[in-house]
């Protein structure tokens, strides 16, 4: 008798596990946990964990699904097949580096569940029409472009470009010289290297024998602080240094005062920007994590905040590609609008910040409406 | 100018390639091993002297004195425990074991330090000597391949004028016959490992103040040593120390004049053709030991 009951009850829970709660919402989330990219990576997941937290005490429940790429595409890729198939999500926030949400991408439309890339920046990924692809922060054109901006006032002349052999360093630079082409300013040097390398004298001292106005920089993490101090100890000093993003706009890199003093650079976010919770967000992930959050971490908060918002109403992979494409939301990084312009399918037209280093701090200097500070201009050691 | 810069800057990064390469030398003449837990080895180095930088405010390069015995001690317990147990054993099982101690190794650090790279930086580190006509040489990386080349040379003294130094090169030429002459082949296997990985930790500790630290920093030198010893002929030391030297200004002298992008591929190109033309090594005897 109480072995039938106990069966019957047993019986009883298999058959209704779900009627008692709503069916979980599944949201996928890809980056770079270990790899090369490892340590930016940490960002996305440290922003990512806050903007679930935020939600879950304003009510919103998820199952966040993580997948780690390793920063190599073909991990990716298997991630993502992955998340939609064996997990059932309806969305997925990732992958980080560029040459993975570029692969990702191109699958997004074949299975039909919607991807926010949150801080990717080859133009490619957002270039191809595709309906299920997104993008919150700017692509790597603007980073150039803005750059630019900021310092044509000053009139420079020539410009040399060091970059690392990456697919974001390469696309970068290629739109750099176009917006360079644009400001009529002469190309003297152009040095592709590869990452990992103790020593870049060689490369810089081709640079500085070339004297240029402008040195325009694409490096990751440390790279940036061993090429700075690698041209320091040449004697490289153009009038202005511009880094595009990732390694020059690390806490890291401002704390070596003795090279990152003046350094120009482009970046998707700043906490002293007047974007609506910007500041709080930054003095709350700093009492968490005990650093100061990168663009990276603001970016992957609030893609994994609109990604969850949305798909908490919109319950199924269809309507959050619809809701996604209607919607706008205001956010720590602004107005946030995923539209079609100039070639672009879903891209928010992120406006970039400009910023330059002064005593280890980052301070914002242009757009002139986000920032209290100038740029100083020529760079001095 | 830039020929100039380039080759003073050269020679000076391979003298740090130099010395990485001659303790993977010297293990592989002693005891015909290919350690390719060198590079981790090489990372031990690094982390060794950036903590006694930061926690005990140590100059990078006074720590040495600290780190080569540690180095050693570790070395030689590694041989005892591990390494001396395939030593009569097929090459692919000591490459099975030296790798997993290596990935042990990296993993182990990548758990207990995260993957931020640390920086070490000193009052000296982005200093330069102005030599007239526009040329700059590194006050750290100058320091460094002076120490190098201090340690060369005491090493060189050590193999040639001592007792134990003959023993590890008669071990080295002919094990067996060593052995039948009476010496303790078996200690000598553990001396020239623990040299081995004090030479690593050493190179690791010198690149420290110019590079980055990291778990994983310890592979791309770990190819680069590889290179060296068999440019240089595998097992001399001699080799290590000129082929160190050879990469190093390769590097730069391709950087300068081709692209940093290709400077792997010109070295590897420059590798092969000694493979072909010298398969013995620059200074490998012919016919010697694979």
């Amino acid at each position: 008798m109480k072995q039938k009951f106990l069966s019957l009850i047993a019986a009883a829970l298999l058959a209704f596990p779900l009627q008692a709660s709503a069916v979980p919402l599944k949201i996928g989330f890809i980056n770079s946990i270990t790899g090369k990219e490892a340590q930016i990576g940490e960002n996305l997941t440290n922003g990512a964990a806050m903007a679930i937290e935020d939600l879950k005490a304003k009510g919103i429940q998820v199952e966040l699904v993580k997948e780690d790429d390793g920063g190599d595409p073909k991990n990716a890729l298997a991630a993502y097949e992955k998340l939609v198939t064996r997990d059932g999500v309806i969305g997925v926030v990732g992958p980080y580096t560029s040459g993975c949400a570029n692969v990702v991408a191109s699958r997004a439309d074949q299975y039909k569940v919607p991807l926010l890339v949150p801080a990717a920046a080859k133009e490619e990924i957002t270039m191809k029409g595709y309906k299920n692809v997104f993008r919150l922060n700017a692509p790597a054109n603007v980073y150039s472009s803005v750059l630019m901006k900021a310092v044509a006032p000053y009139k420079p002349k020539t410009i040399a470009y060091v970059y690392a052999a990456t697919d974001f360093g390469v696309s970068t630079v290629k739109t750099a010289q176009e917006n360079a082409a644009k400001m009529g300013l002469t190309e003297v040097a152009n040095e592709k290297y590869q990452q990992g390398q103790p020593d870049y004298r060689a490369s810089l001292a081709k640079v500085k024998a070339a004297n240029p106005d402008l040195v325009f920089l694409v490096s990751y993490d440390a790279d940036a602080i061993l090429l700075m101090r690698q041209a320091k100890e040449i004697g490289l000093t153009p009038k202005a240094f511009l880094g595009a993003g990732a390694g020059y706009t690390t806490a890291q890199f401002a704390q070596q005062t003795e090279i990152s003093n003046l350094v120009i650079s482009a970046t998707q976010w700043t906490d002293d920007v007047n974007w609506p919770g910007a500041a709080d967000f930054a003095l709350r992930y700093k009492a968490k994590y005990a650093k100061d959050p990168s663009y990276h971490a603001a970016c992957a908060y609030e893609a994994m905040r609109i990604m969850v918002i949305t798909a908490s109403t919109a319950k199924t992979a269809l309507k959050l590609q619809a809701a996604l494409k209607a919607g706008t939301w205001n956010g720590i990084m602004g107005p946030v609008k995923f539209a079609d312009y100039g070639g672009f399918t879903n891209q928010n037209n992120h406006p970039m910040l400009v910023q330059q280093i002064s005593g280890a701090k980052y301070e914002t200097v242009y757009p002139a409406q986000f920032s209290k500070k100038k740029l100083i201009y020529p760079f001095k050691r | 100018m830039l020929f100039l810069q380039a080759l003073l800057s050269g020679i000076l990064t391979g003298g740090v390639y130099a010395l990485a390469g001659i303790g993977m030398s010297l293990v592989f003449g002693v005891m015909n091993i290919s350690n390719f837990a060198h590079g981790d080895l090489m990372m031990l180095g690094m982390y060794l002297a950036y903590f006694a930088f930061t926690l005990l405010h140590i100059d990078p390069y006074l720590s040495l004195i600290l780190i080569m015995p540690i180095a050693f001690l570790f070395g030689f317990m590694m041989e005892k425990v591990f390494i001396n147990r395939v030593i009569y054993h097929p090459h692919q099982n000591q490459i099975l074991l030296t790798v997993g101690l290596g990935l042990i190794m990296s993993n182990t650090a990548l758990l207990a330090f995260t993957s931020d790279p640390k920086i070490l930086t000193t009052s000296y580190s982005s200093s330069a000597f102005n030599i007239p006509g526009g040329i700059f040489l590194s006050v750290p990386l100058l320091i460094s391949f002076l120490i190098t080349c201090g340690i060369t040379a005491i090493l060189s003294l050590f193999l040639l004028k001592t007792s134990t130094g003959m023993a590890l090169r008669a071990t080295s030429q002919n094990r067996e016959a060593a052995q039948l002459m009476g010496i303790n082949v078996a200690k000598m296997s553990a001396i020239a490992f623990g040299i081995g990985t004090a030479l690593a930790a050493t190179a690791g500790a010198l690149i420290a103040p110019t590079y980055y630290i990291h778990p994983l920093a310890g592979h791309s030198f770990l190819l680069k040593a590889f290179t060296i010893c068999v440019l240089g002929g595998l097992g001399s030391v001699a080799g290590a120390g000129v082929g160190g030297l050879i990469i190093g200004v390769v590097e730069a002298m391709s950087s300068t004049y081709i692209s940093s992008d290709w400077k792997d591929v010109v070295v590897f190109v420059l590798f092969l053709a000694v493979l072909l033309l010298r398969p013995q090594g620059l200074f490998g005897k012919k016919g010697g030991q694979a």
